[in-house]
């Protein structure tokens, strides 16, 4: 065989693909919609075809892989949609709402479908068919005098980056971890986070249109005031404010999105802070927080676990073959050999050569008297490590982060928890021995990061496992909900979910909590046909 | 430091040289019920660059340009994102652009800038 590929490896590809492919919503009463028979299903898909055309629509066990392909565990297939529906238009939206509404269908909408550690593309329950919204790609407006941008669904941060160089705009993006496959709105309506000044996505939109169940459309903020120009300027509009409830939430269909971005600053300079011991973030949490609440650093700081980091860039078995977790001492060894710490943070000033020099040496000297080093492109550059956080901080395009989902080997396995906090020393601490206990206890290695915003931290836990092996995928989900529920116990819930969660996290945040959220569904989608499950929502 | 980047930035240089291009506000013109891509097909330099060569090329995944990768292989590993790969749908990458795309990297030579893993 000519090609580079052996025979054994193509052979394997092949047969992974056709097992997959034997999975198929017809052919499998549970991966139809609840409480849809077979025949009503074709008719479903036939009104369907009719509105996108027939290539649009997805519902064969061959046209629907994509969408059934993600990193969590799903031992019992709970997540595997019933097909999928592409519309180019917000038109074609309210039509397929109109027959979603008739035949009680449940449509779980997705803009890139890249939901990373989450559950990519699938439901939270089987026999969703997936409202694919990726071919409303358009950026329907870019006001290059106030910065803000208006895009859809399908506009992913990398289509943006090209339109700002295209045209040479003075703005930065701001981007999540896999910038260059996934949709600004998917990731700023899942309140995902970056690590510029502009880090804090949510807090950055302003202005959205959305699709309701009954085909109303709504246009958020300033968006309806006749001849108005202010929509992506003023987020707050007049009276209650509507957008946040359209964030993590099975509410609406949202078609539009506005964004601020960032001027792009003349000067920039990223910094890393090397801490040698696991105990340090407690020092170094307490060290950041002023000078985030007072703007000192303005961008999302990240503390970075060293195996967090080493996880992106090695296979498991490249640091370890023993038996049991990797031990600390061997971790600790892999990152001295890799330049970094234990625990290594990075936070970068932006402006004039004047500002940063007047900046520079307060935040040095804070950050050494924790014992770290303080480190610049004069030490670090050309250090993976290094380069790839100085990419992110600048907005800049990479997938680097994806490499952790391989830790343990070809078969990928990821599923993320991220609970947030007070950004405090102390809860740092505590966190990290819990994450630790629990993890170890299962035999998964703890590697983590805490993204720091002004006041509060993100705890972001990747437990990388290997998808492949049945057993190892059992553990990670035991693993998974004995961290959730015990996090829970001390107070500490997440602030985002894998759709395999969703439901053990809205548990968490209370009955009255609840209950609203599920009078404002039942008052605007009284079918309940749009993501049911979706944060807990039924 | 480059004065004419702080000037832009400060807008002390004035917002005519970027206003050229803002598309302006209020945008009320109906949208194609089409995806750009559909209307103008990607080239498959482009999309490798723009999404393959992001992970296959940068101590990610392993190097797959100069491995004459059968072009079915390609669009199968595409649309089912074998192991830790995403997925990627029609609609991200239309069945057209990975026929070409498929094609090309079964042909491409390897790049010696990339780093594989």
């Amino acid at each position: 065989m000519s090609s580079g590929f052996s025979r054994r490896e193509v052979m394997a590809i092949g047969g992974a693909i056709a097992g997959t492919a034997a999975m198929t919503p017809l052919a499998r009463a549970r991966m139809l919609p609840a409480e849809m028979d077979r025949d009503v299903f074709a008719g479903v898909v036939r009104e369907l075809r009719a509105i996108v055309g027939d290539e649009w629509v997805f519902a064969d066990e061959a046209s629907t892989i994509s969408y059934r392909k993600s990193g969590i565990p799903d031992l019992r297939g709970e997540h595997v949609p019933s097909g999928a529906v592409a519309p180019a238009s917000v038109e074609q939206v309210q039509a397929i709402l109109a027959v979603a509404n008739r035949y009680k269908l449940p449509l779980w909408p997705i803009s890139t479908g890249k939901n990373m550690g989450y559950g990519m593309a699938t439901p939270a329950s089987s026999g969703q068919m997936i409202l694919d919204l990726k071919r409303m790609n358009r950026i329907l407006d870019f006001d290059a005098e106030l910065g803000t941008i208006l895009v859809e669904p399908g506009v992913t941060y990398q289509q943006i980056h090209d339109y700002i160089e295209e045209h040479d705009l003075p703005y930065w993006l701001d981007v999540p971890t896999v910038g260059p496959i996934v949709s600004m709105m998917g990731n700023t309506l899942e309140r995902g986070v970056g690590y510029t000044p502009y880090g804090d996505h949510f807090f950055m939109q302003c202005g959205m249109e959305v699709v309701l169940a009954d085909g109303t459309i709504l246009k958020t903020g300033m968006g309806s005031i006749e001849n108005g120009n202010t929509w992506q300027a003023f987020k707050w509009g007049y009276g209650p404010y509507l957008d946040g409830i359209f964030t993590q939430s099975n509410f609406g269909i949202v078609t539009k999105l506005g964004m601020w971005l960032m001027p792009r600053p003349p000067v920039y300079k990223p910094f890393m802070v090397r801490s040698h011991n696991v105990e340090d973030v407690a020092a170094i949490t307490d060290t950041i927080r002023p000078f985030r609440m007072n703007n000192l650093i303005p961008n999302g700081v990240l503390i970075m676990g060293a195996l967090y980091q080493m996880s992106m860039f090695n296979r498991r078995s490249d640091l370890w073959d023993g038996e049991g977790v990797i031990p600390l001492d061997v971790i600790q060894r892999h990152a001295r050999a890799n330049d970094i710490g234990m625990w290594n943070t990075f936070y970068a000033l932006y402006g004039t050569d004047e500002m940063i020099a007047a900046m520079e040496p307060i935040l040095t000297n804070a950050f050494e008297a924790t014992g770290a080093d303080v480190l610049t492109e004069a030490e670090m550059g050309g250090n993976p490590y290094f380069e790839h956080n100085k990419t992110l901080m600048r907005g800049g395009m990479t997938l680097e982060e994806k490499g952790l989902v391989r830790w343990w080997g070809k078969s990928g396995g990821a599923v993320a928890f991220a609970p947030v906090a007070p950004a405090k020393g102390g809860e740092t601490g505590g966190q990290t021995a819990l994450a630790t206990e629990i993890m170890n206890k299962w035999g998964f290695d703890y590697a983590p990061a805490y993204a720091v915003g002004g006041r509060e931290l993100h705890h972001i836990i990747f437990l990388m496992f290997d998808k492949g092996n049945d057993e190892h995928s059992r553990k990670a989900e035991l693993c998974m909900e004995e961290m959730i529920t015990r996090f829970g116990e001390r107070g500490w819930a997440a602030y985002r979910s894998s759709v395999s969660t969703m439901d053990l996290v809205a548990q968490q945040y209370g009955d009255a909590n609840r209950e609203v959220n599920a009078r404002i569904k039942q008052a605007l989608d009284p079918n309940h046909i749009i993501a049911p499950g979706k944060q807990g929502i039924a | 430091m480059d004065r004419h980047r702080v000037l832009r930035w400060t807008g002390a240089l004035g917002v005519a040289a970027v206003a050229a291009v803002a598309l302006g506000s209020g945008l009320s013109a109906p949208v194609a019920a089409q995806a750009t891509y559909e209307i103008e097909p990607r080239a498959p330099e482009y999309l490798y660059e723009r999404t393959c060569g992001y992970c296959h090329g940068h101590n990610v995944a392993p190097i797959i340009r100069g491995r004459k990768l059968p072009a079915a292989v390609t669009s199968a590993l595409v649309r089912s994102g074998n192991g830790a790969m995403p997925a990627f749908k029609p609609t991200e990458i239309t069945d057209q652009e990975l026929e070409a795309l498929a094609q090309w990297l079964a042909t491409a030579e390897a790049d010696p800038e990339e780093h594989g893993r």
